[in-house]
């Protein structure tokens, strides 16, 4: 019984972790392309990583389309008391992890 | 935000951020006293400070106990500070930690509590453990003594960023006046919901015991309603 429990529960995890998202590591090369400083764009993911999970887990950022985002950050700035250069970091970082793939 | 209501997650308020938490807890039918019945309020005010800090006051704890073998009516118990510091982040790090420092004060109470917090987010799933040395000095002089070894783990799993539901486990190990002979020894399990919607969260959770401790309720509810600012 404790050989399955422990194997069901390394099924449930492992289907859930093969398409979790992880918000990614953005390149010097983006923050280039994106005439961004790195420093902002790190910021940009751990504000994301960091302020989601106040309230729900972390989506992905496929999940929505890229001119939606601002929109939807905005909806939740006040929860998680954004301020503009915050919301500014997030959004730039959403952008370069997308034109980086 | 929590989505359970005995187990800690290692993420805290926002920098600036104010939330207020009404906690209600029901607890019932021990086998020593099958009448008993005590619900305990908190009312706790949370602040945060830093990325990482977060600052929390419980205002007044209180309760209302009725049964045949305790003294009925309602009783002021403590009031706390509440200290929780982040380490780590459970979605980019390989594992979130933070830890937890409580200092509570009432009539002829001082209890310390230190907690370890563990979380890792598998995307919606969610995986948090706590371990807990618990301190308490009480009665006349707080002549009395009490240790308390807890460990918690909860497992929630979120369906929409609105409603999340799972299960919590709690294992107490009490050592009265530190002594380990004399220690008991004490397992709860049951099943959690949390729903929110803007800033304001609901979360319940049903324990009911697992072993057979006479002094210890059979069945408790948690309810905790919370509001952010």
């Amino acid at each position: 019984m404790k050989r399955l429990s422990i194997l069901a529960m390394w099924l449930l995890c492992g289907c859930e972790s093969a398409r979790y998202f992880v918000p990614p590591v953005v390149t010097a090369e983006s923050a280039r392309r994106e005439d961004v400083d790195l420093a902002m764009l790190a910021r940009g993911r751990r504000l994301f990583a960091y302020r989601c999970i106040q309230c729900h887990t972390a989506p992905s950022v496929w999940n929505y389309a890229l001119e939606d985002w601002p929109g939807i950050v905005d909806s939740m700035a006040h929860r998680a008391s954004l301020k503009s250069t915050e919301r500014d970091a997030i959004l730039a970082y959403i952008r370069a992890v997308r034109r980086q793939r | 935000m929590r989505r359970f209501a005995y187990v800690y997650e290692t993420s805290t308020s926002p920098p600036g951020g104010i939330d207020i938490e009404q906690w209600v807890t029901w607890r019932t039918h021990t086998r020593d006293d099958p009448d008993f019945d005590q619900v305990d309020l908190r009312h706790e005010l949370e602040f945060g400070i830093t990325e990482r800090l977060q600052v929390a006051i419980y205002v007044a704890d209180w309760n209302y106990v009725d049964g045949e073998t305790v003294d009925r009516g309602f009783f002021y118990s403590d009031s706390a500070l509440e200290l929780i510091y982040n380490l780590t982040n459970p979605v980019i790090d390989p594992l979130g930690l933070s830890i937890y420092q409580e200092y509570k004060m009432g009539d002829r109470l001082f209890e310390w509590e230190s907690k370890l917090i563990a979380q890792k987010n598998f995307g919606p799933l969610i995986l948090a453990y706590n371990a807990t040395l618990e301190a308490v000095w009480e009665g006349d002089d707080l002549a009395e003594r009490e240790g308390e070894l807890v460990q918690a783990l909860g497992v929630s799993y979120e369906f929409s960023p609105r409603v999340s539901t799972g299960l919590e486990v709690l294992h107490e190990t009490v050592f009265p006046e530190w002594r380990g002979r004399e220690s008991a020894t004490n397992l709860f399990v049951g099943p959690n919901v949390s729903l929110r919607t803007g800033s304001v969260f609901l979360t319940v959770t049903a324990l009911a015991q697992a072993t057979h401790t006479a002094a210890e309720p059979d069945f408790q509810l948690r309810t905790i309603f919370g509001m952010a600012f």
